[in-house]
């Protein structure tokens, strides 16, 4: 059978939840809700004109307006496959990376889902109910966040273990690294802010180094070179 | 190494049978038996007849850190291995040589950006001999950066005194004076 046929079996059937078969794109797919992707499925394993053993993959996709957990399964039996999906809009407010979308897990009709859940739930923060051993399954279990959400912030470290590209070598630092690390963060915080560290001199100004501001009754001021004005018949009353 | 560094002058005798010792030393690393990722892969080859390691006196991987001088870093260091990796290297014994094997161990590779959990670089946890760039690095660069640690292990003294600790030693004792 091919998806058109598939889809029209499942919707013969009156399974719960099914929605409309996307044929805009190369590779075909049914629309599932949440609630429907565990009847859809026991129904494509169950039938004897589908007999869907095998269940490929569990996967998310992440998109600007909404994320999306994937289901791929195929029978070797009568060599046909189907893509289903389940799609989450992302709310109006909240839907950022603390945001759990959450759908039925089917780790007990198909086993292959049950690591594959929990990458999903590991990386993009997808949350499967009821499903038996909800942990991470590649990153550490004290890891925070889900690193493939679009707006994951990334980890300075990890347990003591540096993980920036400038960071100070765990055998390098000396006592005061914590401080110099304190120093360090705050400059590089200020430079993704996007502020200047060096104040752009002031308009009309001609010395492009003073910073514009040097005040006049401090000590920075001795290697100011002021700038000559009209009446300085000589030249030199500003030279040290 | 330890106290030896500082024990006796380098004079001739000393110098000579400092030589030999590091002649030894040089001719029979241990390396561990120890690999990441894809970079061990290429690592075994060395290891295995084509390019034979052996010939070196180091092809022969220990099963233990305790028994090893050596500990080649082959394949990505993330942030659940970096703490593994710190822990064999703590636990072997002096004198111990590191070598960063591919682009990953020496500085991120191809993770140097959207990496969240690599180690930029096992050079960040412990500290590195000899670096062997490539992705992965042909059995002939590894080869290469094992001769190169030999000509390192060699010029190590152990009775004698290194030049450069000797002078660090007098100035110590100047200061003291």
């Amino acid at each position: 059978m091919n998806e058109q046929e598939l889809h029209g079996k499942l919707s013969g059937a009156g399974v719960a939840g099914l929605g409309e078969l996307d044929t805009t794109g190369p590779d075909p797919f049914v629309v599932v809700e949440g609630s429907g992707i565990r009847p859809v499925l026991s129904f494509l394993r169950d039938d004897p004109t589908c007999r869907m053993e095998m269940l490929h993959l569990v996967t998310g996709i992440e998109r600007e307006d909404r994320i999306e957990v994937a289901y791929h399964v195929s029978s070797l039996e009568h060599h046909h496959s189907l893509t289903l999906k389940v799609v989450f809009p992302r709310p109006e407010a909240g839907g950022h990376d603390d945001w759990r979308p959450g759908v039925p897990s089917v780790a007990d009709i198909y086993p292959a889902a049950d690591w594959h859940e929990r990458e999903q739930w590991d990386l993009l923060g997808i949350e499967f109910e009821g499903h038996p051993d909800m942990r991470r399954i590649l990153l550490p279990d004290e890891w925070i966040g889900h690193p493939l959400r679009k707006d994951y912030s990334y980890p300075s470290e990890h347990g003591g273990i540096p993980l920036e590209l400038d960071a100070v070598p765990m055998y390098e630092r000396g006592p005061d690294w914590e401080r110099e690390e304190k120093v360090r963060k705050a400059k590089k915080e200020e430079r993704k802010a996007g502020t200047p560290l060096r104040q752009p001199p002031a308009p009309g100004s001609d010395r492009p180094h003073a910073g514009g501001q040097a005040p006049a009754s401090s000590k920075g001021q001795r290697h100011v070179i002021e700038p000559h004005s009209g009446d300085d018949d000589d030249g030199k009353s500003g030279a040290h | 190494m330890g106290i030896l560094n500082h024990a006796l002058p380098n004079i001739g005798p000393v110098k000579a049978v400092d030589t030999a010792i590091g002649w030894g030393r040089k001719s029979s690393i241990w390396p561990m038996t120890f690999g990441i990722a894809c970079c061990a892969i290429e690592m075994m080859a060395v290891y295995a007849a084509t390019f034979d390691l052996d010939r070196f006196g180091a092809g022969v991987p220990r099963a233990t850190p305790r028994q090893s001088d050596l500990i080649i870093v082959p394949g990505t260091v993330n942030a659940k291995m970096a703490v593994r990796v710190k822990r064999l290297y703590d636990q072997m014994a002096e004198p111990r040589y590191v070598i960063a094997m591919g682009a990953c161990v020496c500085g991120g590779g191809p993770y140097v950006k959207w990496g969240y959990n690599t180690v930029k670089g096992v050079h960040k946890i412990i500290p590195v001999d000899i670096f062997v760039p490539g992705c992965p690095p042909r059995p002939e660069a590894l080869m290469d950066g094992i001769l190169k640690l030999r000509d390192q292990v060699g010029r190590d003294a152990v009775f004698a005194r290194r030049e450069q600790a000797g002078k660090e030693m007098d100035g110590r004792y100047a200061a003291a004076s």
